[in-house]
C-alpha cells in the first residue's frame, strides 16, 4: 500500500551506469576465463616438464622400477586374501606344532612328575562341624 | 562443462539494477565499479552460477549484496565505513531540469546516505526494484517480517528528513 510519498519516492530516476564501464568490465570479465585455462594449462605443463627432468636422465631405470612395482602389486593382489576369507578360515594347529607340543609335556612329566591335584579330587569331610556347635557339646556334658 | 553464460546480454538485462543496488548501499562509486567486476569475473569463471536461479535479477541483486558485504569485512569496522560514506556527497539520482527537483533529489540522496546500509537496501528494493517483502528477504537472507519493519523504519526516517522540502513541492 504506497502512499503518495513512496509514488514519489519511487518516481525518482536513478542515475544510469557510465556506459563505458560496459565494455571494460566485459573484457575483464573475458580475460579472467581465459587466464583461469591458461593457468590449468600452465600447472600442468609445469609438472610435466618437472616429472620429465627428474626422469629423463635414466629413462630405461626409472622404467624398470615402474615395471617391476607393477609386478610386485599384481603379485600382491592375486595372491592376498580377502579379509573377509581370511575372517572365514578355520584356525587348526600345524601337525609339527601338534608334536613340539607333545614332546615339551612329556619333558615336563619326566622333570617334575605326574601333577598331582590332590585338592580338587579330595572329598569333603562329613564330620566338621562349627565351632559354636562343638562348644554346645562341651557344655552338655 | 556448462556452456558459457551470455554475459552481454545478463549486462545489459542487469547492470544497471546492480549498479543502482550497489552504488546506494556502498555509497562509492569505486567500489561499485569493483564490486560490478567481481561479479562479471565470477560469471565468466563459473558458467553454471546462474542456472539453478529461479529469478536471475534476485539472484544477481544477492550476489551484489554478499559481495559488498565481504568487501566491508575485508576493510573491517563495517559500520565506521558505512558512516563515513554516509557523510559523503553522492549524486545517487538521475540530474533533474528544476531546481526544486534537483534539491529535492540531493535531500533525498543525502537522507538515504544517513540510513543504517540495511535500511538502506531494504527500502532501495522495495522502492527501485518492486521487490515484495518476500523477495527482498531472500535476496538478503533475512525473514520478511525483518525486510517489512526495515523498510518501515527506514521510509519513516526518509518522511521525517524529508517532510519539509516534500511539503513545500507537494
Amino acid at each position: 500500500m504506497n502512499d503518495d510519498f513512496e509514488k514519489r519516492l519511487q518516481r525518482q530516476p536513478l542515475r544510469k551506469i557510465p556506459s563505458e564501464w560496459r565494455e571494460e568490465i566485459l573484457r575483464v570479465a573475458e580475460a579472467s576465463t581465459r587466464n583461469s585455462k591458461l593457468e590449468t594449462t600452465n600447472s600442468f605443463s609445469t609438472l610435466t616438464s618437472r616429472l620429465s627432468s627428474i626422469l629423463w636422465p635414466h629413462p630405461k631405470a626409472w622404467a624398470g622400477l615402474a615395471a617391476l612395482w607393477v609386478v610386485i602389486a599384481a603379485v600382491h593382489f592375486a595372491t592376498n586374501d580377502s579379509p573377509v576369507e581370511i575372517a572365514q578360515k578355520p584356525e587348526t594347529p600345524s601337525s609339527e606344532a601338534v608334536v613340539i607340543l607333545q614332546q615339551q609335556q612329556r619333558l615336563l612329566v619326566e622333570l617334575v612328575g605326574p601333577v598331582a591335584r590332590k585338592d580338587i579330587d579330595r572329598p569333603k569331610r562329613d564330620d566338621v562341624q562349627p565351632r559354636s556347635d562343638r562348644r554346645l557339646e562341651i557344655l552338655c556334658t | 562443462m556448462p556452456a558459457a553464460p551470455d554475459l552481454q546480454l545478463i549486462y545489459d538485462e542487469h547492470a544497471q539494477a546492480l549498479f543502482a543496488f550497489l552504488l546506494n548501499f556502498t555509497r562509492d562509486e569505486n567500489d561499485t565499479r569493483d564490486l560490478l567486476q567481481e561479479i562479471f569475473t565470477r560469471l565468466a569463471r563459473e558458467p553454471g552460477l546462474l542456472r539453478g536461479a529461479r529469478e536471475e535479477r534476485a539472484f544477481l541483486i544477492r550476489l551484489a549484496h554478499n559481495a559488498a558485504i565481504d568487501l566491508m569485512r575485508r576493510r573491517g569496522a563495517r559500520q565506521k565505513y558505512h558512516d563515513r560514506f554516509a557523510e559523503d556527497e553522492l549524486n545517487f539520482f538521475a540530474s533533474a531540469g528544476y531546481p526544486d527537483e534537483t534539491a529535492f533529489r540531493e535531500s533525498l540522496s543525502r537522507a538515504l546516505g544517513e540510513l543504517p546500509a540495511d535500511q538502506r537496501a531494504v527500502v532501495h528494493l522495495k522502492l527501485w526494484e518492486n521487490l515484495t517483502f518476500e523477495q527482498i528477504a531472500e535476496v538478503l537472507e533475512i525473514s520478511p517480517n525483518t525486510a517489512a519493519s526495515r523498510y518501515r523504519y527506514g521510509l519513516d526516517k526518509l518522511r521525517d528528513r524529508l517532510r519539509p522540502l516534500y511539503e513545500e513541492i507537494k
